[in-house]
């Protein structure tokens, strides 16, 4: 599904340049769930931002389903997020003018989808907030943010699914609740899943773990994972 | 597609519903620009439609042939071969009431073909020939209202004009050629050529002025030139409709182009404000736009629903500027309609409404795209690195786009103004302006710097604390330079000029200038006049001039008709009467300002004595003149030559009579057959002596100072009023820019606020450094308005109104400093209410 080939990142800072990812190859499969972790740093972000196609390597090249990201114009790669990926960042992100179920139509609105709403209110259902509908990001709770931006993520289908800490800003209960939900959905919707967490537990729960140290690929395991 | 764009719109307009009340500053600042180019607009264009659509009517024909003696036959026969001729004949007079009040008329007596264009409307039934005529022993007058209200007096009422008693038969409700006030030329007053014969006024002294109207197919210049031809060398003044609708349009031209010039800065200072509020607005909607792109909305889409939010808003508050606009010029026509009967249609303003519509909407772009064009580079990455505080740069595309509007608003501003001097000169103020405040900003940013690090400084905390945030990252000092900086040197410009006006109505003409001034003293009155006003307990002086109409012949030896002339202007010039007199104890009080007068004892007492003038500095110029050049004027038959010893220019509005030259005693004496004269004493022996002057010489022409005085007051009641309207709107637009400003840079004040405090920095501290920057900043911009507004007034008052006002610079410092302090003190305590420190936001990466 995604093949990342000798990638290497470096940002321009002061005049000096920072290498902040080298030499970095990985695949991933089809539904595989994958946690990227490290410490602060290591190059995770930068990692995910590269397979979100929201930037692009300085070397090297990344492909996913056959496709070069290099070789598709910035609309393209837009329509790529919009149609095939799904993002759940650690602040949620909602949109604070659009209710909670126009926040998850949002990717299929803006594709043009007749039955964008209807699909939307499906998967609000699926994540428990139907009562929740017409509330506005500021009326819901931390805990039920998440699960819209879950929704939204996963509403158009998309085959890639990419998580920045999702529970990093929830406490404990709720975030073990949120962990729960998403790998359910993963599971139903056979997306792949890449994660990345500081959170070992939250890790421990996808099949693989990569760990990153210094821009680079130092550790990598499989198990049996969900 | 449809669901795409139909999603757009929707997500534009809720998103906009949802946190748009941040921009009321925008919505404000852009309808107050509107309001004003729509009323300045819309005035332009009713006066036009009235004065000009018509020119025909209001000059009485196609062709006016000017003449102070009855045309000779072959002339009068040969206008009447080319089409319908129609003589007027005006005389100025006094016409008294029953009461003993005088007021200066114009008589007209018209024939049967009048008027040749449009209809004379009167008040009663009858032709003008039956209610003119002779009726149980008086000769009949109509007036105008504005005469009968000012004099109450009613049709059946006697006034006497000249040495007879008439009777008021009627009122002119509408004279197609008269439709002027009546101020502005004396009232007219209609009467039977046997009416105007009996008055015992018209004598061979008489001034009468002959006015020969045309109806003609031919084409008004064709006309012009075979006349020209026909009769070489004539004396008379032929004007065509052309030629009058030239000179409206051109003095239209050049007052609405004022007027747009004020309403343009407006708009100009209202799209600062817009920039500042459209910033801050995105800034808010930055980690929005990272989402919208994360979640896959193409950047086109994105830069569609930003720009239909501008659209939106800079359309609604357009559409409340034009609403007001048209609320403004209603109120301004009421005014400017006692003076000029408007025309009512609403096309004017119609058109006015979408010029001043499109403008706002082209400004809004103009400004906000520099911050749309930022905000809309952030990059996506901001949501998973968690740093939204600043957007990317600006680039070269959007540069790009925001320079092709602003020049194409400058194009469009240069189309709208009438007048293109004034929308060039307006363009390049406004370029000059931008650079030089730029420069300016940039100079006080770096002494604010150096002045930082300065060992007084260092013990001072506040006044370190306000002097850091002159050059901060986002301070206002731009922003209130240019935007409140500019409606300050209007205010304070509009201040000088009103009081130096007031000054000279209210003090400087009343002690300077005679109570009683005199026009159309026949000789043999002189003794009689000097006898009577002299009589007066009151009176200080009395002096009296001889006035000669005359025209210029020959300029060094050279005939004007064989000149080449370089323009109709120079030619119409040249054909023009001008006013002669001797000096008479400098009786206008001119000054000279090149050459001198002639010795004092140079009088031209024969032939053979050398005669000396002296010139209007606007004759000498329009005519290339020097002092030594020699002049031959020509008149009433008589001619006269002599050198040009000096140039001296009038007293401005102050000015009396307005000779155009001046000459050596003697030299006029073959031409004398009138004087004007000038008695100095109080008002109320004036009023007296004008009733009995009225009795013993009825063509004298008394016009009393107050009289004038109490009619330019009221004219600068007006002309004030307007003005300070629209220094009010000005203003206005300023603060509603310093409060963007504020709002823009408030989310970093509150930040900085709350990390002083957090390390200690008492509350009052904080507040006392925000007091003493704005009281900088108050400085400032006043101490820069006032020079700039200063500057401005002094120009106009010393070297085009000649009044001397060098003494009332202070009133600018006072004004300035005055208005802007207010101005800062109202900021100040909107921020202190707004201002919530608040040190959780250090620890949280919240919106303050």
């Amino acid at each position: 599904m995604i093949s990342i080939d000798k990638v290497g990142m470096n940002y321009q800072l002061d005049g000096e340049q920072v290498k902040v990812l080298s030499d970095l190859s990985l695949t991933i499969e089809q539904g595989e769930s994958l946690a990227i972790v490290g410490p602060s740093g290591s190059g995770k972000t930068t990692l995910l931002l590269l397979l979100a196609a929201l930037e692009s390597p300085s070397v090297g090249s990344i492909a996913i389903k056959g496709q070069d990201l290099s070789a598709l114009s910035q609309d393209q790669l837009a329509d790529l997020r919009r149609d095939n990926m799904g993002i759940i960042f650690q602040s949620f992100h909602l949109i604070p003018s659009l209710d909670a179920l126009s926040n998850v139509a949002l990717p299929m609105e803006i594709a043009g989808r007749n039955n964008a709403r209807s699909i939307a209110t499906a998967m609000i259902k699926s994540v428990g907030l139907e009562h929740r509908m017409k509330h506005y990001p500021l009326q819901l709770s931390g805990g039920e943010q998440q699960r819209v931006a879950i929704a939204r993520a996963l509403a158009h289908s998309p085959s890639l699914l990419l998580a920045d800490e999702p529970t990093g800003n929830l406490d404990a209960s709720t975030g073990s609740r949120i962990s729960d939900l998403l790998f359910d959905l993963h599971r139903e919707m056979n997306t792949t899943l890449v994660l990345v967490t500081h959170d070992e537990q939250l890790a421990q729960r996808c099949q693989r773990v990569v760990r990153m140290d210094g821009g680079r690929l130092v550790e990598e395991h499989a198990h049996h994972g969900e | 597609m449809e669901n795409k764009a139909r999603f757009l719109l929707s997500f534009a307009w809720h998103d906009l519903r949802a946190s748009g009340r941040q921009l009321w500053v925008f919505c404000a600042c852009l309808m107050l620009g509107v309001t004003l180019v729509t009323a300045s607009a819309a005035m332009h264009g009713l006066l036009s439609n009235s004065l000009l659509d018509d020119t025909r009517a209001l000059m009485g024909g196609d062709i006016e042939v000017s003449a102070n003696q009855p045309l000779p036959d072959d002339s009068l026969e040969w206008m009447a071969a080319s089409g319908q001729v129609s003589l007027t004949r005006e005389l100025n007079t006094m016409l008294g009431t029953q009461n003993g009040d005088f007021l200066l008329v114009e008589l007209l007596s018209t024939d049967e073909n009048y008027p040749l264009y449009g209809e004379l409307v009167l008040s009663e039934t009858g032709s003008l020939q039956d209610l003119t005529g002779f009726v149980n022993g008086f000769w009949g007058v109509l007036i105008d209202p504005v005469l009968a209200e000012r004099l109450s007096i009613d049709p059946g009422d006697n006034v006497s004009i000249g040495t007879l008693m008439m009777e008021v038969r009627g009122l002119v409700l509408q004279q197609p050629d008269r439709r002027l006030s009546a101020n502005w030329r004396g009232a007219p007053v209609l009467i039977s050529d046997a009416g105007l014969e009996a008055t015992g006024l018209m004598g061979p002294v008489s001034r009468i002025d002959y006015e020969y109207k045309v109806r003609t197919d031919v084409a008004p210049q064709s006309w012009k030139n075979e006349f020209y031809q026909a009769f070489p060398g004539s004396e008379w003044e032929v004007r065509s409709f052309a030629d009058r609708s030239e000179r409206i349009a051109e003095r239209l031209g050049q007052i609405a182009s004022g007027l747009l010039i004020v309403a343009f800065s407006t708009l100009f200072i209202g799209g600062l404000g817009v920039f500042n509020s459209i910033h801050t607005y995105l800034q808010s909607k930055l980690k929005t736009m990272a989402t919208l792109k994360a979640v896959g909305m193409r950047q086109g889409a994105l830069i569609a629903v930003y720009c239909l939010q501008v659209g939106l808003l800079a359309g609604l508050s357009g559409l409340v500027g034009v609403l007001a606009g048209g609320l403004l010029t209603g109120v301004g026509a009421q005014l400017v309609a006692q003076e000029v009967p408007l025309d009512d249609s609403f096309g004017p303003f119609l058109m006015a409404a979408v010029v001043a519509w499109c403008f706002g909407l082209l400004t809004s772009f103009t400004f906000a795209l520099p911050a749309l064009g930022k905000a809309l580079s952030v990059n996506a990455a901001v949501l998973f690195r968690g740093d939204s505080h600043g957007s990317g740069q600006l680039s070269f595309p959007w540069r790009l786009l925001t320079v092709l509007l602003a020049l194409l608003l400058g194009a469009l501003i240069l189309m709208a103004v009438p007048d293109l001097r004034f929308g060039l000169a307006f363009l390049a103020v406004v370029l000059f302006c931008l650079a030089f405040f730029e420069g300016i900003v940039r100079a006080l940013k770096k002494l604010a710097v150096m002045l930082e690090s300065t060992a007084w400084l260092q013990r001072r905390v506040i006044t370190r604390l306000a002097i850091a945030n002159l050059h901060r990252p986002g301070a206002p000092l731009r922003t209130a330079l240019l935007s409140l900086g500019t409606s300050l040197t209007l205010l304070v410009a509009c201040t000088l000029v009103v009081t130096a006006l007031l000054r000279l109505i209210n003090t400087t003409v009343p002690d300077e200038s005679p109570a009683l001034v005199l026009y159309d003293v026949f000789p043999d009155q002189l003794e009689k006049v000097e006898a009577l006003v002299s009589d007066y307990a009151s009176t200080e002086r009395i002096a009296l001039s001889p006035i000669v109409r005359a025209r210029v012949t020959r300029i060094n030896g050279q005939s004007l008709s064989e000149m080449d002339f370089p323009d109709s202007d120079w030619e119409e010039m040249a054909r023009d009467e001008h006013k002669l007199s001797y000096r008479s104890g400098n009786i206008d009080s001119v000054k000279m300002v090149e050459g001198s007068w002639w010795p004092q004892s140079a009088e031209a007492t024969s032939s053979n004595d050398q005669v000396y003038i002296v010139m209007e500095d606007r004759e000498a110029n329009q005519m290339n003149l020097k002092p030594g050049d020699t002049l031959r004027f020509s008149g009433a038959g008589h001619e006269v030559e002599g050198i040009l010893s000096g140039i001296y220019s009038q007293k401005g509005l102050q000015t009396r009579f307005w000779f155009e030259a001046i000459m050596s005693d003697g030299a006029l004496d073959s031409f004398i057959n009138r004087y004007v004269g000038t008695a100095y004493m109080s008002d109320e022996d004036a009023l007296n002596a004008q009733q009995a002057l009225a009795k013993i010489a009825p063509n004298v022409i008394s016009v009393r100072t107050a009289n004038i005085v109490d009619s330019a007051r009221e004219l600068l009641a007006k002309a004030s009023s307007g003005l300070a309207v629209i220094a009010s709107i000005s203003l206005l637009t300023s603060l509603l820019v310093l409060a963007s400003v504020m709002a823009a840079g408030r989310r970093q004040q509150i930040y900085d606020a709350s990390v002083l405090y957090a390390l200690g920095t008492r509350i009052s501290v904080i507040k006392a450094a925000i007091r003493r920057e704005y009281s900088i900043l108050a400085l400032i911009t006043a101490l820069f308005s006032m020079c700039l507004g200063t500057t401005i007034a002094l120009l106009l008052l010393e070297f085009r109104l000649k009044l001397e006002s060098t003494d009332l610079v202070w009133l600018g410092l006072v004004t300035a400093i005055g208005a802007s302090s207010l101005i800062f003190a109202i900021g100040a305590s909107y921020l202190f209410r707004h201002l919530k420190v608040s040190p959780s936001i250090l620890l949280r990466d919240n919106e303050a």
